[in-house]
């Protein structure tokens, strides 16, 4: 008998649902280098509208959807962006925006709630009298929700103060929006009010929505023809691509309505194992479907926890030399949570009684459980 | 009634069969970032096999594959590859491997049977004892077939006279094999023995083999290790990729055998068109799917006769000021065949009489009919 894997390593992991693979299998498709794939048409369409901006561009993954619009923002030679020293763009993308791009990163303090100080950020600005020695400050990038810092939503205030600064400095804002759905449930705002201040905002289909492929980048219709011709150049620019927009399209319709529940079980999850004493996990920072919680046993550390889970079919992530991460997401179900828990409590005995057993992980967790 | 368009625009215009998007539904996914997906690992293992190289990479396109290839060989500052003047990856690439990996192209004259001589080779490769003021060349890039000279093989002989100098000089050989199967076919050589002095190779899948998306890069394990972190920094790590994979699974499968009809079809239409007195063909260079003919009547520019062609329903790719392409693939019948010849015989009479109606062009055919 198999018993189910209850995955809870990222919410990438979600595998496409029946009703995607329909869709996916009948999707109206047309080669959409050479003119328009019809579905990938609507899509972008329908996803400009949601996001309340001009045009939408679908991109096989959210690093290119942030590397695209980096580097649109900045095409000048010379440019710098300004970012959280914490941010995703700047810790799990190698280092793209500079390696491929040739943009300068400018980093800020990323405070533990997701933001960076206001006055740290207009400090970063480069003065354009400095202009023989200085790179030129062009962008500045926010995540939202804030994934290293445990799925935290910066504020629709926060976000239009930073929009302000911006503006007067004669900059772009760009939001890296992974997982902007999820901020914009958790923070009851509509998710185009809350970007409104952004000039180009990278999303996430991959992830809570459930699709398999893609991200898409929106923005100005102006900005867009351009991020088409560098997602062309980087090797994005995919063919009968209405396959993967049928996919995401069905993840946008279904499964928005599903990540508050993600969120009630992730908070179910952090009450539990605040419970367990050999851990400790800060409740109020649970906003999302992230929870981090820290090992206090020295006896216990992340990858030996996770290890005895795997045995157990329960995967998490090892995120630090103290610290795992849990995400759910809509295929982790309510049992699911409860299975997890128990696991947890029966692994940490487990490793104190000195019964574990410490196999090599088999599903190539420590190697890449970086950025997801 | 919807009359059937007959799209000879390109083989890129493939859509995805019955069995392929019936694969696509029932596809064994998981994250391929963070592990394995199990479909693709299957198919990079068997694209590795037919190649005979040691290990494949999925990736969106056949420019991040040639990208992806360019940049590993290359990925020293300072570094040169030499190609030919008419090569994809030099026209139709966006200067990707310039603009976006830094990398110096050193361009030979291609003959018109794709070639480049071999003594313009050696004489193009950076004398070490300049390297003061020098690149340092790393990389020669075939082109099999060779779509700007009409979709002309490179023989075996000479590939593996082109890796010899390579290996001479301490070069490496990456062939863009996007149309690698219309050459194996054509030649009657086995795929791996075709490629086989090449370092690494690029295959497209969305072409003649008809996959809805993507490519696969072939090379050593090292190779591909270093691959698989560039494509990801490029933005071409997707999730639940093996929707994809299967699809192309189909593609390698099912089509591949098909390849010898789409070049007598090729032949059968040339044979047609040379029959049109105010068209020349050259017959003999003629040798996969793409079919190139000049129009001798300057009453006659190729976009004319494509806009009025698709007044009819048949759609054909001006090449140049006097020239149009025509691509077979094998979702084009011999009826087809037929009706695309009455058809463009009654557009060049249209024209001739001066009775043709020029609307502007929907498909979006001059502004993107470039490079597939």
């Amino acid at each position: 008998m198999l018993t189910k894997v209850v995955d809870l390593r990222s919410d990438t992991v979600t595998k496409p649902s029946e009703a995607m693979r329909a869709a996916m299998a009948a999707a109206d498709v047309d080669d959409d280098v050479l003119g328009s794939d019809p579905t990938a048409h609507r899509f972008e369409t329908e996803m400009a509208r949601m996001m309340g901006k001009e045009a939408a561009l679908f991109v096989p993954s959210g690093t290119m959807a942030n590397l695209v619009s980096v580097l649109v923002h900045c095409d000048t030679r010379g440019s710098e962006v300004i970012l959280g020293d914490n941010s995703h763009i700047h810790i799990y993308e190698n280092g793209g925006m500079s390696t491929i791009g040739g943009v300068h990163p400018r980093t800020v303090h990323n405070n533990p709630d997701g933001t960076m100080d206001i006055d740290k950020i207009v400090a970063a600005i480069r003065h354009p009298n400095g202009g023989l020695c200085y790179p030129t400050t062009r962008l500045i990038c926010l995540e939202n929700t804030h994934g290293n810092y445990g799925g935290k939503c910066l504020s629709v205030e926060y976000t239009d103060k930073v929009g302000e600064v911006a503006k007067t400095h004669g900059l772009k804002l760009h939001i890296d929006g992974a997982r902007i759905f999820n901020a914009s449930v958790a923070l009851g705002v509509p998710v185009d009010r809350l970007v409104r201040a952004a000039d180009s905002v990278s999303v996430c289909l991959s992830k809570g929505l459930g699709a398999p492929v893609g991200s898409v980048i929106v923005g100005s219709k102006d900005f867009i023809e351009k991020a088409k011709i560098l997602r062309k150049t980087l090797g994005g620019g995919m063919r009968q691509v209405g396959v993967l927009c049928a996919a995401a399209h069905v993840g946008v319709r279904d499964t928005v309505g599903k990540l508050a529940d993600d969120h009630r079980r992730a908070k179910v999850l952090a009450d539990g194992l605040e419970k367990i004493k050999q851990l400790t996990v800060d409740l109020t920072s649970v906003e999302t479907n992230m929870v981090y919680f820290d090992i206090t046993d020295p006896l216990i550390s992340p990858g030996k926890l996770c290890q005895v889970l795997e045995q157990r079919n329960v995967l998490a992530m090892a995120v630090s030399s103290k610290s795992v991460r849990l995400v759910t997401h809509y295929q982790i179900s309510d049992r699911d949570v409860q299975h997890a828990l128990t696991c947890i409590e029966e692994a940490v005995e487990e490793i104190l009684s000195g019964n574990a057993k410490s196999e090599h992980l088999t599903n190539g967790l420590t190697a890449n459980s970086y950025g997801n």
